[in-house]
């Protein structure tokens, strides 16, 4: 299991938490779970032909998934991948 | 040649003359610098309290709101006795007082494709402590055309983020975000709240990133991102490359002049809710109160779609309460065929309820224009504007 970190404005779709844990050999696989478990966020997260939106960013121990393999970039256990969003309050 | 400092100077920044990496030379570097801030709210009061206090020789403030009492829990450059003034010489007037020796100009304007260019040209660093997307790109942007440091910061209830975003040396926003929310997906501060000393921690760490970038010691925040939760009080860190595809900064750029940023983003320019779901969908505070009464349309359903913790703050009788964020999920609650007012704080959340239900097949919604806020205004006054 990986440990995900929400974005907090989108804490509302997973139950109000900020962290949990899910399984997934990749991020696309991880994903995939996750909006198993959370049907709602499915369009908040991918587009109409399954890529994820462009104002979302994904981190794997600290490195953008662009540097690594994308959405299929692999995944071990205990990994902490990080789901950001934009904000702009000031 | 960098500029003396008198005697006078001297003692004021003494305790910064003692540390090896700022001393004499990096005080008088920092009295040569400029830093332009681009809004003087919740991130813009510390950075710019803390920069003036430090020295930085000339600051510039870009903003065009008003001091209003809702600001106070957080834009502490502001007080009291300034509600109602400018909030560039409300911030003018204390960051003067804070340190007579510096240069502080201020640009009371909204900062647009069209003045952008011509404030920012003359500064050293940009500081970004807008509270909307069109000018965090437009910010962005500009920095990336006149090659200088952008000192990012944004917060949300209690998440901020804190990143130095250089083109010339990393990637630019627009290598993080190619594309900016649709409208209405990320609530803005005024709409989803904040914590009130978030932006100090944000906006600290924005100042500290400044200094750092203008005096040229440490290791700015260029590639990197924090992540800051101040309820788990957590720190994540994340490494930033630059994004090859980037249409600003980018080998392929295709963008090479200010655009737009309101059309792009799909929203306006400021945070400010106008409350109005546009024209023939609306109802005003005061056309609702005689729907309601006995002579009126006693069939009229109204619904609420603020979160559950804001009826305590204030709340219509016989509303039902379903928020924004469950609405799509519990139509089947809701009767296409009645006669329906939504309502929220201020209006923008019911206007995009009202888009929801009419795209399925509601044809009988209104939206309370100004939302329960107008209603208190207008209607009843026993009720608080929040």
């Amino acid at each position: 299991m990986a440990i995900v970190r929400f974005p907090a404005l989108m804490k509302f779709y997973v139950d109000n938490q900020s962290e949990f844990s899910a399984a997934g050999s990749t991020v696309r696989e991880l994903l995939d779970n996750i909006v198993v478990r959370y049907p709602t966020l499915k369009t908040h997260l991918f587009d109409s032909n399954g890529g994820l939106r462009r104002y979302f960013n994904i981190f794997v121990n600290g490195i953008h998934i662009r540097e690594l393999n994308g959405m299929d970039s692999p995944l071990n256990e205990n990994d902490k991948i990080i789901l950001m969003a934009s904000a702009a309050g000031g | 040649m960098l500029p003396e400092l008198s005697h006078e100077e001297i003692l004021h920044y003494s305790r910064h003359l003692l540390i090896p990496e700022v001393g004499l030379e990096g005080q008088r570097k920092l009295k040569n610098s400029s830093a332009l801030i681009v809004g003087t709210g919740g991130l813009g009061s510390p950075v710019a309290l803390y920069l003036a206090a430090a020295g930085v020789g000339r600051i510039g403030l870009v903003d065009y709101d008003v001091v209003e009492p809702s600001n106070l829990q957080r834009q502490v450059i502001h007080g009291t006795s300034t509600v109602g003034k400018l909030k560039v010489d409300s911030a003018k007037e204390k960051l003067q007082d804070l340190n007579p020796d510096i240069q502080i100009d201020i640009y009371n304007e909204p900062f647009t494709s069209a003045n952008a260019m011509r404030i920012a040209k003359d500064y050293d660093v940009l500081i970004d402590g807008t509270d909307n997307f069109p000018t965090r790109y437009l910010t962005n942007d500009v920095c990336v055309f006149l090659g200088k440091p952008n000192i990012y910061g944004s917060i949300f209830r209690f998440d901020g983020q804190l990143s130095v975003f250089y083109a010339k040396e990393g990637p630019c926003y627009r290598c993080l975000f190619p594309e900016p929310p649709p409208p209405g997906l990320i609530p803005s501060c005024a709409e989803g709240g904040v914590l009130g000393i978030l932006p100090g921690t944000i906006g600290t760490l924005q100042a500290t990133e400044a200094l750092k970038v203008l005096l040229g010691i440490g290791e700015p925040m260029i590639g990197k991102l924090l992540l800051y939760n101040a309820l788990d009080m957590s720190f994540d860190f994340v490494n930033l490359k630059k994004n090859p595809k980037c249409r600003v900064c980018g080998p392929n750029a295709d963008i090479k002049e200010l655009i737009d940023y309101e059309e792009f983003c799909g929203v306006p320019g400021h945070d400010h809710e106008d409350g109005s779901a546009g024209a023939g969908l609306d109802i005003s505070a005061l056309d609702l109160k005689n729907r309601l009464s006995p002579a009126g349309n006693s069939k009229l359903i109204l619904l609420d779609v603020r979160e559950p913790h804001e009826l305590q703050i204030s709340a219509l009788p016989n509303a039902i309460n379903i928020p924004l964020g469950q609405l799509a999920a519990r139509l089947a609650e809701l009767d296409s065929a009645d006669d329906m007012v939504i309502f929220c704080k201020a209006g923008t959340r019911s206007a995009r309820a009202l888009e929801l239900l009419v795209s399925a097949g509601f044809k009988k919604v209104k939206n309370l224009k100004g939302g329960i806020n107008a209603w208190a205004m207008d209607v009843d006054q026993s009720l608080p504007i929040y």
